[in-house]
Order: structure tokens, then sequence, then C-alpha cells
């Protein structure tokens, strides 16, 4: 009998210690997490605070245009943390580059997507005795970046656009110029695209490569969507061209289809703001038989607030 | 309040329960405490530096949180549909359990929508979804149908506690003398008149009846949100019916673990009875074997039908050096081992059946974190600058303090309100119901239950 009871008393105490080491355990369970936070992190922050530059870079290319204007173009960006970053709001400087002097051209401060165009006119410009036009934007660095710069040289050229309408039949006649030294020279095995321009951009709709007169001739579709008067805006472009860069030109035309500038009524869909109308009925059923039975329940506990008895109860023993 | 024998006995057995603040109480609910004031930080750096500090990122923008939200409403469902069925059945055996399971319903259905006001990334504009609603969005959806549930849940709780008010008012406890003053506005003048008796029956089986058909619609809702969408591992014609199972098995098994919890904590043998357990494991057993089939159902299409992007889901969840392991784990905690546990006569007994439900619950908590970080990860469509960071969710931290936070705030209400109300319905039990609780060894003296030596 002792012996049990002895036994039972360890089991108790054996009980009991478990019992309060679980607990402790548990107490310290917030302790631990607080500990989980990153003890490491002023060690990161002295390496990242020693002083390093950062190396931008300037992407850069000319479009040279129908109206004997160049828009010269430039990008900023650098690579940050593993990743290119564009640079906003940073002042880039252009300039014209001759023989014998830098002419400075205007500056543009870069926007939010870290670019920045200047547009020329191409009348005033000295070429090189090649008939070539040496461009540079830069940008001069401050006190966490380093400077940058990039140059683009380009020979002047010009897009001619003759839109024809035979019938229903929509062509384009295109005629690539070299003015380079003055005479116009015609361009010959040159790709030019033929774009329509869209909301978001130019949406290309047929392509050609200039014949040794330095013309091309393409079909255009008859059913693409215009503005409101059935306007399309066309446009021809060489692309990054070795010799001559980019080149453009454009024109309108009303060879569009008409489209209305005017709100269509939505139909009541899962993706107009009108839900339909079955959804909307059967919604209300549901809530309406909810909440009514809800409001029937408050009146009833109401009711029986009211009723109340007024003569003696027994009352509970306690 | 008149109250016959057996229910004077159940009162007198429980007053201590809710007249004493015993010092255990308090230990709990400082450790409770100790959990939600871990969360508040984490809740504090989150709102201070923003989500970053949670493993949410581009392509998995649900995590922890919503794993949480998902497991709590659930139990909320399935206390709603139990303790309706219950009722509505008038189950004799059932009566002491129907309060636990409405305290549990009223309890999950107000932390689990916390989770999602943890997962808002933009809490200033959380008013929106009430000024710009947008009818045809299952998000909409489920926020007008969970406000309805709770107020219905709200009320079925209420509805049931009024009788228990008017015997706590008359029975001049030894209670402070707001919370006297409380329990007397509580049962609004209940004296158990024969008409307010009327009006008190028509109004609980009006919302029993809501309650039930509720609860499964606004489960089917939630899983919805999921469904309707056309990523792999979610859009199912099957999940409304699989929430709805999930639910109520997370349900039962939470019931059976907070039933275990209170008997001992309070000696309540005599009203949650080996029977109880018995047959609430049964009600386990039919549920697990019910989810089993769906599961397998869910997993058995998605692979045969070799679709690429269910396939990807399907290969995340079954290859072991991904999510293979925790599938495993799932499926056997929240499936195999209730049926084994209740199945085996031998190991039919309340300590079993309550593992048993305890792993199945943590099982179908693992079973939700699968459903909805596996998919996200599989973005059907290719992102833009998108990182490999973005695409892998590993929670942080912060997230497992809030979810602890969560689940402390749910034990410190179960606390608190075994605190203020008898956890088991006193004015409920009748002579039928009692018999079968009422242990022929144990005897009442001086109103506390003695075990024969």
């Amino acid at each position: 009998m002792k012996e049990f009871s002895t036994l039972a008393t360890y089991t108790k105490i054996f009980r009991k210690a478990y019992l309060l080491a679980g607990l402790l355990l548990l107490l310290c369970i917030p302790g631990i997490l607080f500990a989980q936070t990153d003890s490491t992190k002023t060690e990161a922050k002295s390496e990242i605070e020693e002083p390093s530059l950062i190396a931008p870079s300037v992407d850069f290319i000319s479009v040279q245009k129908s109206d004997k204007t160049i828009d010269l173009k430039a990008g900023l960006k650098a690579k940050i943390k593993g990743t290119f970053t564009q640079l906003p709001l940073l002042k880039i400087t252009f300039r014209l580059l001759t023989d014998t002097e830098q002419q400075p051209l205007g500056f543009v401060i870069t926007d939010q997507q870290g670019k920045a165009v200047l547009n020329v006119k191409v009348d005033s410009l000295k070429t090189d005795k090649e008939g070539k036009l040496h461009f540079k934007a830069m940008f001069a660095g401050n006190k966490s970046m380093d400077p940058a710069d990039e140059e683009v040289t380009i020979k002047r050229a010009r897009i001619e656009i003759v839109p024809q309408k035979e019938d229903s039949l929509l062509t384009v006649k295109i005629k690539l110029i070299d003015e380079g030294t003055g005479a116009e020279v015609p361009v010959p095995e040159i790709a030019v695209g033929i774009f329509v321009k869209r909301l978001f951009g130019p949406l290309k709709v047929a392509e050609g490569t200039t014949d040794s007169t330095g013309q091309a001739s393409v079909e255009i579709p008859n059913n693409l969507p215009g503005d409101t008067k059935g306007n399309i805006t066309l446009l021809a472009k060489v692309d990054e061209n070795e010799l001559y860069g980019n080149i453009e030109a454009t024109v309108i035309q009303p060879w569009g289809t008409f489209v209305s500038d005017k709100l269509n009524e939505l139909p009541r869909a899962l993706w107009s703001p009108h839900p339909p109308l079955w959804m909307l009925i059967t919604f209300a059923i549901l809530m309406t038989v909810v909440w009514g039975h809800y409001l029937v329940i408050i009146i009833q506990l109401f009711r029986l607030r009211k009723e109340e008895p007024h003569t003696p109860i027994p009352v509970t023993k306690s | 309040m008149e109250l016959n024998t057996y229910q004077q006995e159940a009162f007198n057995y429980q007053r201590p329960n809710i007249e004493k603040f015993e010092k255990r109480n308090w230990i709990w609910i400082i450790f409770f405490l100790l959990w939600i004031i871990v969360g508040v930080y984490a809740l504090y750096l989150q709102i201070s530096k923003g989500h970053i500090v949670t493993g949410m990122r581009d392509n998995v923008v649900w995590g922890l949180f919503i794993v949480n939200f998902i497991f709590f409403i659930g139990l909320s469902y399935a206390g709603a549909i139990i303790a309706g069925l219950l009722h509505l059945f008038k189950v004799s055996w059932g009566k002491p359990i129907i309060r636990l399971a409405q305290i549990m319903t009223v309890i999950s259905v107000i932390v689990g929508p916390i989770f999602i006001l943890l997962c808002v990334g933009r809490f200033d504009r959380l008013h929106h979804l009430f000024i710009y609603p947008r009818l045809q969005s299952p998000m909409t959806w489920d926020v007008l149908s969970i406000l309805t549930y709770f107020v219905g849940s709200v009320l079925f709780l209420y509805m049931a506690l009024i009788k228990d008010f008017a015997v706590y008012r008359d029975a001049k406890m030894n209670v402070p003398k707001w919370r006297q003053k409380l329990y007397s506005i509580l049962a609004i003048g209940y004296r158990g008149a024969a008409s307010q008796k009327r009006h008190l029956i028509i109004s609980q089986n009006l919302l029993a009846i809501i309650m039930i058909p509720l609860a499964i619609i606004v489960s089917s809702i939630l899983s919805w949100i999921f469904g309707m969408t056309l990523r792999p591992g979610w859009h199912s014609t099957i999940f409304g019916p699989y929430f709805v199972l999930g639910a109520l098995h997370s349900g039962v098994g939470a019931l059976i673990v907070a039933m275990w919890t209170y008997r001992k904590m309070y000696k309540l043998e005599n009203y949650f009875t080996d029977k109880h357990f018995t047959n609430l494991g049964y009600a386990m057993l039919v549920l697990a074997a019910g989810y089993g089939y769906f599961t397998f159902s869910e997993y058995f299409t998605s692979w045969f039908g070799s679709a690429k992007w269910d396939n990807d889901v399907i290969n995340k969840l079954f290859n072991p050096a991904e999510y293979g392991w925790w599938t495993l784990l799932a499926n056997l905690a929240g499936i195999v081992i209730p049926i084994s546990i209740v199945a085996i006569p031998k190991t039919r007994t309340p300590n079993w059946i309550t593992i048993a439900a305890f792993i199945m619950v943590m099982g179908l908590w693992v079973k939700r974190y699968l459903i909805i970080v596996p998919t996200l990860e599989t973005p059907a469509l290719p992102m833009q600058d998108t990182r490999i960071e973005y695409v892998k969710y590993s929670a942080t931290w912060p997230e497992w303090a809030l979810t602890f936070a969560g689940i402390a705030t749910f034990l410190l209400f179960f606390t608190l309100i075994s605190k203020f109300v008898t956890v088991v319905p006193v004015s409920e039990l009748d002579e039928v119901s009692h018999k079968h609780h009422v242990n022929p060894e144990t005897v009442i003296v001086n109103n506390e239950a003695v075990q024969p030596a």
C-alpha cells in the first residue's frame, strides 16, 4: 500500500513537472519567434554602405522624318541590384559632331521611363565630307552616377508615300531617296514596313523592298477600322538601317471603316457593369428570404419581451 | 424560470464554472494574450513595411491568411449545420452538444474573416467593396453571404441562450452586478410563460431551417471564389460540395476536440458522454469516407485528363520533392486515420476518437494549404518580368505569428465564453436526454459529481 502511494506521489510530481515544463516551453515560443528577426541585418547594411557609383548607359537612336526633322531619342538606364532600371529626371545633352567642333543642340530631362527626345531641323545641321551627320547624347554624371554617352552616325534620306486607290484595291507606293550629298539618289534593296497607327502602337500591315529606282509598291487591307471620319494614318518605316538609321513618313488617308466614338449602351452581362437580370433576381430573392426570416425572428423576440408575465413566477433554488 | 430536476441538477453542477475564475483560467488567458501580442507586433510590421514582410508576391497572392480563413469559416459552417440538424430533428442525445456547436459557429465566423482583412493590401479601400460592389463577382457574394451568415449564427446562438439567461438571472448567482444585469437584459423578460415558449420555439425552428441551407450556400460561395476561376486545380464543378463536405468533416473533428477539452476541464463526463464521442466518431467516419471519395475523384479526373496546366499542379502535389509528402500526410491524417480509428472497436474510445479528430483537423488545415498554394504557383499564363522568388511561396514569421495569434484568439474566446454561460445548455435538457447521459455509478453530492470509490 505504501509502495503504491509513493508511486502515486511520484507520478503526481512527474505529471506536474511535465505540465510545468510544457507550459514553460509554450511560454518561450513568443521569445523564439522574436528571435527569428534577422540579426545579421546590420552587417549587411555596412556592406551596402560602401560607396560605389552607378554606371549608367545611354541607348541612342535617330529617326529621320518626312517633315525635314530628326528625332534624337536617348534612353538612360543602369543595372541596379541585378535588374535594369530606367533612370528618370536626369539631364541628357545632345550635340552635333563636325570635323572641327561639337555643336550643342540642346538638352532634355528624362521622363519616368528614362527617355529623352529632341527634335531638330535638318536644314540647320552641318554634314561631313561624305554627307553624314554625327550626333552625340551625353549624360554628365552626378554624385552617385558615372557619366555616360553614346554616338550615332547617319546619312540623310527620306521616304515619300504616294497612296493610290483603284476600285477597292488600296496601294501605297513608296520611294526611298538618299539626300546626303545634296542630289536626290534613289536607294535600292531596302526593306520598308507599312504600318497603321493604332491606340497603343503601330500595327504592321505590309512590307516591301525598294527596286533599282528606289521604289516599292504594297497593297493595304481595305477593312481597317479608322476614326470617326474613317481616316487612318499610314506610316512607312525603315528600321535601324546601318547607313540611314531609322526613317519614317506618315500620311493620313480616308481608307478606314467608320468607327463611332459614341459609347454603346452596355448589355447586362458578366463583364459589364450591369449584372444579368436572372442573377439580380436570384440575389434579391435569396437575400429577401434570409433577411426576411431574420426580421420575423426579431419581431418574435420583441413579442416575447412584451409578453413577460406579471404574475409571480417560481424562482430557481440556488 | 422553473426548472425540472434534471435541469436543476445540470445547472447546480455547472454553476461554479461560471461563478469562479480560477488560476488556470488566468494562465490560459495570459498565454493566449502573449500570442496575440506577438501577432499584433507582426501586424504592426505588416502595416508599416507593407505586405513585403509576408511571403506573398505577384504570383502567389494568397498564402497562410487565406488558408486560415477557409479553415475557420469551414468550422463555422459545420457548427451551424450540426446544431441546425440536431435541433430540427430533435435528437435527444444531441442536446448537450448543441451549444458547443453554436459557440464554435459564432467564434469561427468572427476569427475567420479577420484573416481576410490581414490579407487585404489596400486596407484604405476596403469600403469600396460596399460602395462599388459588382454583383457578378464571387468576392461580392462572399462578403455579403458571410455578413448575412454572421448575423444568423449570432441570432441562432442567442436564441438558444435566452432560456439559460433567464435561469442565470433568477438564480441570483455570485457574479459581479454588471454581469447579473447583463443576464437580465439578455433574458429579455423570459419567464417561461406558454406564449413566450411558443414565440421562442417558432423563432428557433425558423432559424434552424434557414441556417442549414444558408451554411451550405455560403460554404459553396466560398468554394466558387476558387472554382469560378479558370485556374488549374480550382476550376472544378465539384468544388462546392467538396468544400461543404470538407467544412463539415473538420467541424465535426473540432467539435470532438472541444467536447473532450471541456469534459476534462469541467469534469462534464455526465453530459459529454462516451455515446457523444462514438456518435460523432461515426459521423466523422462517414464524412472522412465521403471526403476521401471527393478527393480521389478530384485528383483522378485531373490526372486522367492530362491537360497541360492540370498536369503541372498534379505533378507538384504528388512529387516528393515538392508537395508529395504533404499530400500524403494530409490524406492520411484527414481520411485514413479517422476511418481506421473509428472502425476498430478497441480504439472507439473518447480519447482515441479525440486523437483521430485532432490529427484530422490538422490534416485538413494542410489540405487547405494544398488547395491554394500549388495552384497559385502554377500560373496558367507566362507572366512578364516574373522572378523565381515570386513563383515559389514560403510563409514568413509574421504570417505564422498572425496565424497563431488567430488560433489564440479562437481559444481565448472559447475560454471566455465558457466563463459567461454554461457549456451544456441547462434549460434544454430533458429527462430523456439526461437519462442517456447519467452514469449510473456517479452520484451527486452537494452539487458535485463524485465517482464511486
